[in-house]
């Protein structure tokens, strides 16, 4: 009786995949808006121009509603640490519990603290403090991100350890932990990538106005500046915080660069593969197409430097699904690159003063909008699958990591329960923002006091 | 040091239910005391703005306990795992029911959520209390210091215990009915017209049932946990919690029957923290206690991380809970005042 269904592991590690995923689907947006809604809070209060005024008001309810279904996705987060994780988090609690619990402290409580105000405070803050307050949340989200990445970079690189007597691990030196390298090029990487959601999400509302022939002044605003920084931040995502992303994978684990790669032979003048698929039983790459020499460069900065293949390390330290580890890197590396070629050809367009006069362009960013999402995504699925078989890098096996007085019946019971209930809210999710949209961003403030807060 | 960081973490946990337990019980009030759409409005306005602001702070509860005492969050998550996913489903329905309900004027749109909103708070309540209970109780932890617990067992509240028994359910019960007139409180000081008329009613009753509730419960204690207050009598902190509980009660008591609104609802809010913090400082050391042998038990000096990781929270701890004062001025400023009935569309 050898199946998933008496291997609790497999079920530990759905769950918590299947709910991060999940939740960060509204950060990634929450994270990236906020600039914009600090961006164009500046830019009214500079010039007083009521247009901007109400993209703040438009984008502020996109915002709460994402921000909502981000927290009651969160929380589950932070709990299932304890509750599948157990041997997990007494093992590393010591360390990571404490930017688990900083995030809480200094950036939701900052973040939740303001937000009602970013959203329905306008007239009763006055335009001063409305825009401090979303300067507020934008900080709150993106500090709640930097001690997230920290948690997670000490997985993958683990630094300022200690091992203590009872064989768990303390911290040995907090500033080695905090300003872990890894956080720093995670974080530059990671936050320019929700700039990209954020910017689409933007230009594709702009879109659909401009198509419709709806609310032109907003829509052209929206198209403009989403336009425009989707093209800034996708850059700034390949380079260099991809770049950079990729030459520290390839430092300190590189047989996850290997596998990314599907690069079972090792070699100087190694290629990248456009194209091809990896073979794990036959350890090769089937049908590639390949620039020679180029991932020797991008990693190295040398065309014949030598880059290692997975044959060089023992079957033990291979990610353990090689086919899907490589797929989600190399779509994701797809995507980001038509990312630019989109987000480019429109900045240019939009110059020539002839966006909004093209209907197909429109339509493609108008349409486009779901695959930052996706991006992001097989990103993090690249970080997590090339971590493995490590929960912390080198130090501690997934497989010893799962609550294992928890029932196989038990972890299969809450993922489903999860699927459904998730599934539910997605569907209120993209009802009711599908609704602020449709009804248009054209609405006068809230005037009376106190009815902000009856919504 | 480490007794320090029992403090800290208690206080957390307290914080959190004062301030969310408001919402619990104005949610299972919701239907009973607001009749028509608008007054149903009213109740949620109350609420509406401050609920994640209330909800992050079981997040840094969660976050504080895996930083300082990480073994104990890993044996009592994992143990009450059911139980724990069921609170956070819990939670994910009332936040939603609280934001989607208002989003479309539609009778049956607002019906449906109305109901969730009541259902969720009623069943976080409960659970919230049976947890108490099970605090109170203890769990069936062996000697390597894990557990895992069924829904119920024989209703018994010794040797292989469940989560539900007859003194759980008590606590559970007296915590419900305890967070209803909390709740009532705080929508009698929120609201005017005929939701604050029906509030401040449902306040003097359910303060009254309170009384005889909590009586039961001690008695029920007594019997089952006949080891406690013990050594406690000797601990500061468990005075002060006493008489914190006694002077709020008074307090309470002579506000509800003179209608000052603001200061009953002060006193429900440090009558609700006093009881907690006299439970806390009861049961100290143990975190955990072992219906199996009391050798079992988890102690806080036995559970606690590191030194090291002990001194650096002791750093930002602080500085963060300035912050977080900071905002709650800034917050009780805001939203201070009672809500309209009037509704914009």
């Amino acid at each position: 009786m050898n199946s998933i269904f008496n291997d609790p592991g497999f079920w530990h590690r759905l769950q918590f995949g299947f709910t991060i995923v999940y939740h960060y689907l509204f950060p990634q947006l929450t994270m990236g808006l906020a600039l914009f809604l600090v961006y164009w809070k500046w830019r009214a209060l500079r010039t007083g121009d009521e247009k901007y005024n109400q993209a703040v008001r438009f984008w502020a309810k996109i915002f709460g509603l994402n921000f909502a279904v981000g927290v009651v996705t969160g929380i589950p987060m932070e709990f299932q640490f304890g509750t599948n994780w157990a041997d997990f988090s007494k093992y590393a609690g010591g360390v990571i519990g404490q930017t688990l619990a900083m995030e809480g402290m200094f950036a939701f409580f900052l973040e939740s603290a303001f937000v009602g105000a970013l959203i329905w405070g306008e007239k009763r803050l006055g335009p001063r403090a409305h825009f401090a307050a979303a300067i507020a949340v934008a900080l709150g989200s993106w500090i709640s991100g930097y001690f997230i990445l920290v948690t997670n970079s000490f997985m993958q690189n683990p630094v300022g350890y200690r091992i203590e007597a009872n064989g768990s691990l303390g911290i040995a030196s907090f500033s080695a932990y905090l300003l872990n390298h890894w956080a720093w090029v995670q974080f530059f990487h990671n936050q320019m990538a929700a700039v990209v959601t954020g910017s689409f999400v933007v230009a594709a509302v702009g879109a659909f106005y401009a198509l419709r022939g709806l609310h032109p002044v907003q829509a052209k605003l929206y198209l403009r500046v989403g336009t425009f920084v989707g093209l800034i931040a996708s850059l700034l995502v390949a380079f260099p915080s991809g770049d950079q992303q990729a030459k520290m994978v390839g430092n300190h684990q590189p047989v996850t660069l290997a596998a990314m790669e599907g690069r079972f032979v090792g070699g100087t003048m190694a290629g990248v593969a456009v194209i091809g698929q990896p073979n794990v039983a036959a350890q090769r790459l089937d049908n590639p197409i390949e620039i020679p020499g180029a991932l020797s460069f991008l990693a190295y900065g040398h065309f014949g430097s030598f880059v290692r293949g997975l044959d060089e390390f023992p079957k033990e330290v291979w990610p353990d699904n090689i086919e899907l580890l490589y797929y989600s890197f190399h779509i994701m590396i797809t995507l980001g690159t038509l990312f630019i070629i989109l987000m480019g050809f429109a900045t240019l367009q939009n110059w020539r003063e002839k966006l909004e006069s093209s209907t197909f362009l429109l339509w493609v960013l108008m349409l486009a909008f779901p695959f930052p999402y996706i991006a992001n995504t097989l990103g993090w699925m690249t970080t997590e699958l090339g971590r493995q078989p490590w929960l912390v890098y080198g130090l501690f096996h997934t497989r010893d990591g799962y609550s294992k007085v928890v029932s196989n019946g038990n972890a299969i019971f809450t993922l489903i329960g999860f699927t459904g209930l998730y599934f539910v809210l997605g569907l209120l999710f993209l009802g009711l923002t599908g609704r602020e949209i449709a009804k248009g961003p054209d609405q006068e403030a809230v005037i009376t006091p106190h009815k902000e807060a009856i919504a | 040091m480490i007794a320090t960081w029992y403090a800290v973490v208690s206080f957390m946990l307290i914080i959190y239910i004062v301030l969310d337990g408001r919402n619990f019980g104005a949610g299972m009030l919701h239907w009973f005391v607001a009749k028509t759409p608008e007054e149903r409005r009213q109740v949620i306005a109350a609420i509406g703005p401050l609920w994640t602001w209330h909800e992050v702070w079981l997040v840094g509860f969660g976050g504080t306990l895996v930083a300082v005492f990480p073994r104990l969050m890993a044996s009592a998550f994992a143990g009450y795992y059911l139980a724990l996913f069921l609170i956070l489903w819990c939670l994910i329905l009332r936040g939603i029911s609280l934001e989607v309900g208002g989003h479309i004027n539609d009778r049956l749109w607002q019906q449906f959520w109305d109901f969730l909103f009541v259902f969720s708070n009623f069943l976080l309540a409960i659970l919230f209390g049976a947890a108490a209970g099970n605090l109170a109780r203890g769990v069936p932890l062996d000697a390597h210091g894990d557990f895992s617990m069924a829904f119920f067992t024989d209703f018994n509240v010794r040797g292989n215990v469940g989560l539900l028994d007859w003194y759980t359910v008590s606590i559970a019960i007296f915590t419900a009915v305890m967070l209803a007139a909390h709740g009532a409180t705080y929508l009698t000081l929120k609201t005017e017209g005929p939701v604050h008329d029906r509030c401040e009613k449902c306040a003097k009753y359910l303060w009254a049932a309170v009384l005889p509730v909590f009586l039961i419960i001690m008695i029920e204690s007594r019997v089952v946990r006949p080891d406690l207050p013990g050594r406690a009598i000797y601990n500061p902190f468990w005075w002060l919690g006493l008489a914190v509980s006694l002077a709020s009660a008074v307090v309470l008591a002579l506000s509800l029957s003179t209608q000052h609104e603001l200061r009953a609802f002060l006193a429900s809010n440090f009558l609700i923290a006093g009881m907690l913090a006299t439970g806390s400082a009861a049961i100290f050391p143990v975190m955990l206690h072992s219906t199996l042998a009391p050798a079992n038990s988890m102690t806080a000096y036995a559970v606690a991380a590191g030194p090291t990781s002990l001194h650096i929270a002791a750093i930002w701890w602080p500085i963060s809970v300035a912050l977080a004062v900071f905002y709650f001025v800034f917050i009780s400023r805001r939203y201070a005042g009672k809500v309209s009935v009037q509704r914009d569309t």
